[in-house]
């Protein structure tokens, strides 16, 4: 019995010795988020296109993937092209450890949206490949309860609030609007939709200090509060799930849902519009804007065929067949609109148009503790521990403090 | 008497000498100099020595003592009721009868599962509207928005973890109990002991090594509790479960603070040595006085 | 000679039904309510139209296809066999080690005991997050990233297990080692033939809670291991059912609940030696 148990163990560890994983010293190594069936395809065809060139995938989870990252680069063996996405972005812009590519991109200029997520002052450090936006969505069905028309979605926040109210008093469960919770990096991103599109500003245009403090901040978050009258407070999943099972009338969200909807809800009759703006005559249908760049970093060994796929990917049809598959995302491409996919889909169409009058995030290096003391400052104000004055200005104080450090 | 052989005690204990000395010091010692450091894990440029800085940014960080408030509420909390819930599980279940390895099995259950997928699992079963507020809504109980909630969202994880945690700990009491000689409880009921006499006068004492174990033990790495926060709350509502780790996790790795978020690391180092150290002096002393 | 020390084994009659009921009656409700949310588990796996509603999977209808997507064009078996074969050698590896150094601090037999027992336990003390980049950084400098070496040899010697061994054999009596030496036996032949054989209960432990941690381990297999080849288990599952806003609740669960197998079959393997304790009469 021990002889056995002494054998199989020998035996396992010369397998786990002898099992090769020495990368090919040609390979161009490729760290990315999405599943390999998707990406697959695309490398396949690179290779083809570059023959002798050879692409190793590797795929990292979202939750931890930048962990691995960060080790990779601290221990300065970082992949040749790496997916970051527009959170990690900053930090990775100020680190120094991104390769330049402003001469390597300057052709693709005009024909890329996203810009904003990469450069820092005239450098570019990296590519844009898709982007994600947020939305209203609209259940029809119960607007048809309510008897509103289904047709025609809000567009100012008094016809939103009025209709999320005569949703809210359907009863039984149902729900106007999905005010969200403080969900770190989600909070933000469906708060400052109204705070931009009323004019409200975050940073000066110098990154310099904080104009956080503002008439039309106070006003979006004092209008963000009383949504809660005539909705429920979740997080997204919760307000997603909601959304789904049709028992919410309208949140801001993101396309996932026109992927998750079909599978999961099929039943479900619901709509896209652009975000409510304050008021006909002023405002914007502002919302967010972030996305997944292709960078390189200054220690990858093989920089010039990082570039060379990071082209190939940005490509129309393969960013296309990216977004395509996973839907909750959108090409970078300027007219990406016009394909087929999108002409076919009057909701990804919104999403699409959504981009015009959304806002890219400020490259300051202190972007996600500055949307961090947003989010806690709005949250602050969600639970009624402050005033939205109050939790505007004490967010703009201490902004003011991480923008005036190093 | 030296009736035994150093070189063997040394040769015996030298695989873990080696194993610290390539994968444990290194690490140890980086962590301990980053912390006296601005090192960013990230940044091209050259690290800068700051001294204790980060040390003191730490101790005057209102994020850092609420991080260490949540903490401490969370080993307060869940420890007594961890120890007393493992400790009366492998009592019930080491006794000889019938159906008992079934017991033992589903006992040990929770802890077989990752903890990240076990709390997902709890999300859902937390999350208004769940299945936990359908059931409290059938006994007509309050059912409150538990991960919502800043009351009782930590509350609500240290149920989780003293749900997952109490099998775990009960093999160790097992184990601990089965070593106990039967013969001591075969005098004690000759000479008129009662249940809980023997609870009391044998098992207790003698299990005084397993209990010291089980404290130190679920105490350090109650205070490292990261991935159910991670997974569920993301720190909030309010902060109000953000941990010691989870607020290092943060500086580390979204903000690349590694030098600071070492500091952290090592204030909590500390902090663990000297509960163990007091753990295990206070089980001791008793054992002193029983002798 | 020697065979008179080794414990003797007394089965014991089987017990009385009354007495097992009456534990039943107490033990079944505690052991149902610790159980619900593997049958929230069980039923997501088996209705993977319902999404992550407990009650809609109850209502069914009830299907094994997620579990056959688990395997249909997917690294799934690899990544058990992974798992497996790493799992294994880690546990060999912490139960030798911990047996060893365990008898050795717990037998005073090295001086200043005390403060080596107490720097065996601070090394648990500092949590793997702040020890991961640095850690990562030996690996790459030894050139084992990408290698099953990186996914034992840092675990092959564990703090716990040592710890938890030293604590046991403190309350083991001396007499038998003492009457062994008198004997003419060698130190190795006392381990051997002696410590190891008493140290079952304890060891069976340190194999179930090493292959556990092991199995479920998912930092640093994700941070050391790149190519899909060497994947494990859990790392695997994550990354086929997660999207970027929210998780394939069918998929992930069928993963869980086969990924937890396993492990279940190693604990009641073990948990029977538990039982090999001292008994009656063997340590007069």
């Amino acid at each position: 019995m021990k002889r056995v148990a002494l054998a199989v163990l020998a035996a396992l560890a010369f397998v786990a010795a002898c099992t090769p994983a020495k990368k090919k010293p040609d390979e161009i190594v490729f760290w990315e988020f999405w599943p390999a069936d998707v990406i697959t395809p695309l490398v396949r065809q690179f290779e083809a296109e570059n023959p002798g060139k050879h692409v190793r995938i590797e795929q990292l989870t979202w939750d931890n993937g930048r962990d691995k990252i960060t080790a990779a680069v601290a221990a300065g063996q970082p992949p040749d092209l790496c997916e970051l996405g527009s959170t990690y972005m900053p930090r990775f812009l100020a680190s120094g450890a991104l390769s330049d590519w402003s001469a390597g991109v300057a052709d693709l200029r005009d024909s890329l949206r996203g810009w904003e997520l990469c450069k820092v002052g005239d450098a570019i450090y990296g590519m844009p490949w898709v982007l994600g936006t947020r939305a209203l969505f609209y259940n029809k069905t119960l607007f048809a309860k309510a008897h509103l028309d289904s047709t025609k979605p809000p567009e100012t926040w008094d016809e939103l609030y009025a209709a999320c109210a005569r949703i809210q008093q359907l009863g039984h469960g149902v729900h106007g609007y999905g005010v969200s919770l403080n969900d770190r990096q989600k909070l933000f991103k469906k708060f400052m939709p109204f705070a931009w599109g009323n004019g409200g500003e975050i940073l000066s245009a110098g990154l310099d200090s904080s104009r956080f403090d503002s008439p039309q901040n106070v006003e979006a978050l004092e209008f963000y509060l009383k949504l809660r009258k005539v909705g429920m407070l979740g997080l997204q999943d919760a307000l997603d799930q909601e959304f789904k099972e049709g028992r919410l009338g309208l949140q801001i969200s993101g396309a996932w849902l026109l992927k998750q909807i079909p599978k999961e809800a099929p039943g479900l009759r619901y709509g896209v519009a652009l975000v409510p703006k304050p008021a006909m005559d002023r405002g914007e249908h502002a919302s967010f804007a972030g996305g997944e760049v292709l960078v390189s970093f200054t220690g990858s060994k093989r920089k010039e065929d990082a570039l060379r796929l990071a082209r190939f990917l940005v490509r129309p049809a393969n960013a296309l067949a990216l977004a395509s598959s996973a839907q909750s995302v959108q090409p970078a491409n300027v007219g990406a609109d016009t394909a087929a996919f999108y002409r076919e889909r009057p909701d990804q169409q919104v999403m699409i148009r959504q981009f015009a009058t959304a806002r890219f995030t400020p490259n300051h290096v202190e972007w996600d503790a500055i949307e961090q003391v947003i989010e806690e400052e709005v949250e602050q104000a969600l639970y009624d521990r402050k005033s939205a004055r109050r939790a505007v200005a004490d967010a703009s104080a201490r902004i003011d403090e991480l923008v005036g450090k190093k | 008497m030296r009736a035994y052989s150093r070189a063997t005690a040394w040769a015996l204990l030298s695989p873990w000498v080696l194993a610290f000395a390539v994968f444990g010091l290194y690490p140890f010692a980086f962590s301990l100099g980053a912390s006296l450091t601005d090192y960013s894990p990230i940044r091209a440029g050259a690290t800068r020595f700051v001294g204790l800085a980060n040390y003191a940014q730490a101790c005057t960080s209102r994020e850092f003592w609420n991080a260490l408030a949540n903490t401490g509420w969370f080993v307060l909390g869940s420890i007594p009721f961890t120890t007393l819930a493992a400790l009366g599980l492998a009592l019930a279940v080491q006794p000889s009868f019938r159906g008992r390895t079934p017991f033992r099995v589903g006992f040990f259950l929770p802890s077989v599962v990752s903890v990240v997928v076990l709390s997902l699992v709890f999300k859902g079963l937390y999350a208004p509207g769940g299945s936990l507020d359908a059931l409290l809504g059938a006994l007509h109980l309050p059912a409150p928005a538990w991960l919502q909630d800043p009351r009782t969202a930590l509350p609500a994880i240290m149920a989780m973890d003293v749900w997952s945690a109490s099998g775990y700990y009960m093999i160790i009491f097992l184990a601990g109990l089965e070593s106990i000689p039967r013969d001591l409880y075969d005098a004690a009921r000759l000479d008129g002991a009662g249940a809980w006499a023997r609870l009391t006068t044998i098992t207790l004492p003698l299990l005084r090594p397993t209990l010291a174990f089980v404290l130190v033990v679920n105490t350090i790495r109650s205070l490292q509790i990261f991935a159910e926060v991670f997974v569920m709350t993301r720190g909030g509502p309010l902060g109000r479960t953000t941990t010691v780790v989870y607020y290092l996790y943060e500086q580390a790795f979204s903000r690349f603070h590694l030098g600071y978020a070492s500091a952290v690391a090592w204030l909590l180092f500390a902090i663990s040595l000297l509960l163990a150290v007091v753990q295990m002096r206070a089980v001791n002393a008793r054992e002193q006085a029983v002798r | 000679m020697s065979a008179a020390f080794e414990p003797v084994r007394i089965e014991a009659p089987p017990p009385p039904w009354g007495r097992s009921l009456r534990r039943w009656l107490w033990l079944g409700p505690l052991l149902f309510t610790m159980l619900l949310p593997f049958a929230w588990m069980i039923a997501l796996s088996l209705a993977p139209h319902a999404g992550n509603s407990f009650s809609k999977a109850l209502r069914g209808p009830w299907d094994l296809s997620q579990y056959r997507a688990l395997f249909a064009g997917t690294n799934v078996g690899r990544y058990l066999l992974n798992s497996a074969i790493v799992a294994t050698l880690v546990v060999a590896c912490n139960v030798a080690t911990a047996a060893m150094a365990g008898w050795v601090l717990g037998r005073r037999r090295v001086p200043a005991e005390r403060f080596w027992t107490l720097g065996v336990v601070a090394t648990l003390m500092v949590p793997k997050q702040a020890l991961m980049i640095p850690l990562y950084l030996v690996m790459a400098r030894l050139h084992l990233i990408d290698t099953y070496a990186s996914l034992v040899l840092p675990f092959a010697v564990d703090a716990f297990g040592i710890f938890l061994v030293r604590q046991f054999v403190t309350q083991l009596p001396i007499e038998l080692e003492e009457a062994a030496r008198v004997d003419g036996a060698t130190d190795w032949g006392i381990f051997r033939k002696i410590i190891l054989p008493l140290l079952q209960p304890v060891l069976a432990v340190v194999a179930i809670q090493s292959f556990l941690a092991n199995w479920n381990s998912f930092l640093f297999p994700l941070v050391f291991v790149d190519s899909d080849r060497l994947r494990t288990l859990p790392v695997g599952l994550a990354l086929l059912s997660q999207t970027e806003h929210s998780v394939d609740w069918g998929f992930l669960m069928a993963g869980s609940t086969l990924a937890s197998l396993p492990v279940l079959a190693v604990f009641v393997v073990f948990q029977r030696r538990i039982l090999s304790g001292l008994l009656a009469g063997a340590d007069k």
